[in-house]
């Protein structure tokens, strides 16, 4: 009899695990989403939806990932991930060799990348530029991007030393023979800036309005889009919520990146967000909304420079879903 | 190589080359997923002279860097087999040399020694140099006994021991080593440049990447590959000549 309860309880028990685990896992959908770079504030509404429970809410299971060496727009476009983090460039570049990728959230409605360069090195203005080296990180882009925001002062970008610089520190790297880099101001500016060092910004947009991108942007496939919808809507609603929540709890957000990823410098991510939460839909009616003029008018300046021949921009972003979200 | 041994692995190689177009074609594979070999034609023949000037900055690379791999292999050699206490020392952190992988190297390389030339014929060199260095000392040991008796007897010097006996000896050894590394000097190169130069091979297959030409990408892997094959032909040439030399000096 006793060998009996105990078997009973035994398997009674196993049902339980059994149990747990399938409620578990069962309706919520698992979704990968892959990120532009190492982790950093531009992500931090993705780690508050997750650390949140609004992905949970949504019934999806969101795993982030870092791409390596791959890019995350040929990940997504393959269907090996359904959502990603990538630029307007690299989507308008994309969508022109016909990966089947598409906007559907911009997360920060202002560029704020921009070229950096040390004070000493005396580059006040794009005129500056000419006859020092740029550390490149490697796209055609680049030098076209350079040439636009010189031709107001009439420059001439092919008189730039162009030098790819792959994964060096920018800062020990522009302290012998890079002059200046393209960088992210939330991120790379701030870590300037709590090294104490002295540099000087300059922002493309200010130079040349058609470089004001939507960089970064979150993106998924056609297929996500035409298959599997409910999906799509149920990762943006989530999102929307975590951006917004970043928006108006900078200091709390920081925290929720900060115990996501230990290895980022505290400091760094609740300064960097302090400085980002307002941009992340300032100028925009919501986070997230996308304008086609904007689109179109990068587009045009990728066909003029010869970087693409031809985009059908109406594929290449979506503002559906955000619009969803926001009721 | 002799016609009669390349015709079948020429033929394989065409049959794969066939297999590959046809399952492009069957399966229609996008072009940014897998081009086929007749779009990574077409756009060898478009790019090409855009592509030229980034060919010769690798070829320079690896002219030089495996060069200056060659002379301080040898040389490295020489001494340690010279010095017998120097190779007991110096030989773990040779191997360890091997063991830190370029990826994390160049960029290091880079920041002390900038972003020249000079930081990629050091990562070129520096993988190439092992191989060399230790094939060139096998043939050392290796060197005939009997040979070695004879001279010894007849009261040869170390020096003229060394350099009338162990050193030609050791040629069939030290190609070997070469054609070793000469095998993978081209790709050292290239990742070499992956991580920071203007041009070359590297800077055009990271260029290629970000705007999705993957067909562009797959023409700087097939000239890649055939200029390996010409590092290694080269080599394998020099090796006849310097040892028909060898067999003609032993047959006087």
């Amino acid at each position: 009899m006793k060998a009996m309860i105990r078997c009973f309880s035994f398997l009674a028990l196993l049902l339980l695990l059994v149990g747990c685990q399938s409620q578990e896992s069962e309706g919520k959908e698992k979704v990968q989403l892959f990120l532009d770079w190492t982790p950093n504030t531009n992500h931090t509404g993705i780690y508050v939806a997750k650390e949140k429970g609004f992905f949970e809410e949504e019934g999806l299971d969101v795993e982030i990932m870092l791409p390596g060496e791959v890019s995350t727009e040929q990940i997504i476009g393959s269907g090996k991930g359904q959502f990603g983090i990538s630029f307007q460039s690299q989507v308008t570049q994309a969508r022109s060799e016909n990966l089947p990728i598409v906007s559907i959230a911009a997360i920060i409605q202002k560029d704020t990348s921009g070229y950096y360069t040390p004070k000493s090195k005396g580059i006040e203005t794009p005129k500056d530029f000419e006859g020092r080296v740029y550390g490149a990180y490697g796209s055609e882009l680049e030098k076209a991007s350079l040439q636009a925001v010189m031709n107001k002062e009439g420059g001439d970008a092919s008189k730039i030393n162009m030098v790819q610089v792959g994964n060096t520190d920018y800062f020990i790297a522009m302290e012998r023979d890079i002059d200046f880099v393209s960088i992210f101001y939330a991120w790379t500016g701030i870590e300037g800036e709590l090294r104490g060092a002295d540099m000087n910004f300059i922002q493309p947009a200010d130079f040349a309005p058609e470089l004001d991108t939507y960089s970064p942007l979150i993106i998924t496939s056609d297929d996500m889009i035409e298959n599997d919808p409910e999906t799509v809507q149920a990762f943006i609603n989530a999102v929307y919520k975590g951006y917004e929540f970043a928006i108006n709890n900078p200091e709390e957000a920081a925290d929720i990146l900060i115990e996501a990823e230990p290895d980022l410098n505290p400091e760094l991510v609740q300064r960097s967000q302090e400085w980002l939460s307002p941009r992340y839909k300032e100028g925009a009616e919501a986070w997230g909304v996308q304008e086609a003029s904007r689109w179109e008018r990068y587009a045009n300046f990728m066909i003029e420079n010869k970087i693409i021949e031809s985009v059908d921009i109406q594929k290449a972003f979506n503002n559906e879903f955000i619009e969803k979200a926001m009721k | 190589m002799k016609i009669k041994s390349i015709w079948k692995p020429a033929l394989a190689l065409l049959i794969a080359i066939a297999l590959w177009e046809a399952a492009t074609k069957v399966w229609q594979i996008e072009v940014w997923l897998l081009p086929s070999p007749s779009t990574i034609a077409k756009e060898m023949i478009i790019v090409f002279p855009a592509f030229l000037p980034h060919m010769l900055a690798t070829i320079k690379l690896v002219l030089v860097g495996f060069s200056s791999a060659i002379v301080i292999g040898i040389i490295v050699a020489t001494l340690l087999h010279i010095f017998p206490t120097a190779r007991e020392i110096v030989m773990p952190f040779l191997v360890i040399s091997q063991n830190i992988p370029t990826i994390v190297l160049a960029p290091l390389f880079m920041i002390w020694f900038g972003l020249g030339d000079f930081p990629k014929y050091l990562i070129i060199a520096m993988t190439a140099f092992f191989p060399i260095a230790i094939a060139t000392l096998d043939g050392f040991n290796q060197t005939n006994r009997e040979c070695l008796h004879y001279m010894q007897m007849m009261g040869a010097t170390k020096k003229q021991t060394f350099f009338k006996l162990q050193l030609p000896d050791a040629i069939p050894s030290i190609f070997s080593g070469i054609k070793i590394a000469a095998t993978y000097s081209v790709m050292t190169a290239v990742v070499a440049e992956w991580l920071g130069a203007q041009k070359g091979i590297g800077v055009f297959m990271t260029l290629s990447a970000s705007s999705y030409r993957t067909s562009r990408v797959f023409v700087a892997i097939v000239i890649t590959i055939i200029l390996s094959l010409a590092f290694f032909g080269l080599f394998l040439a020099l090796e006849k000549w310097f040892t028909r030399w060898k067999r003609n000096e032993g047959a006087q």
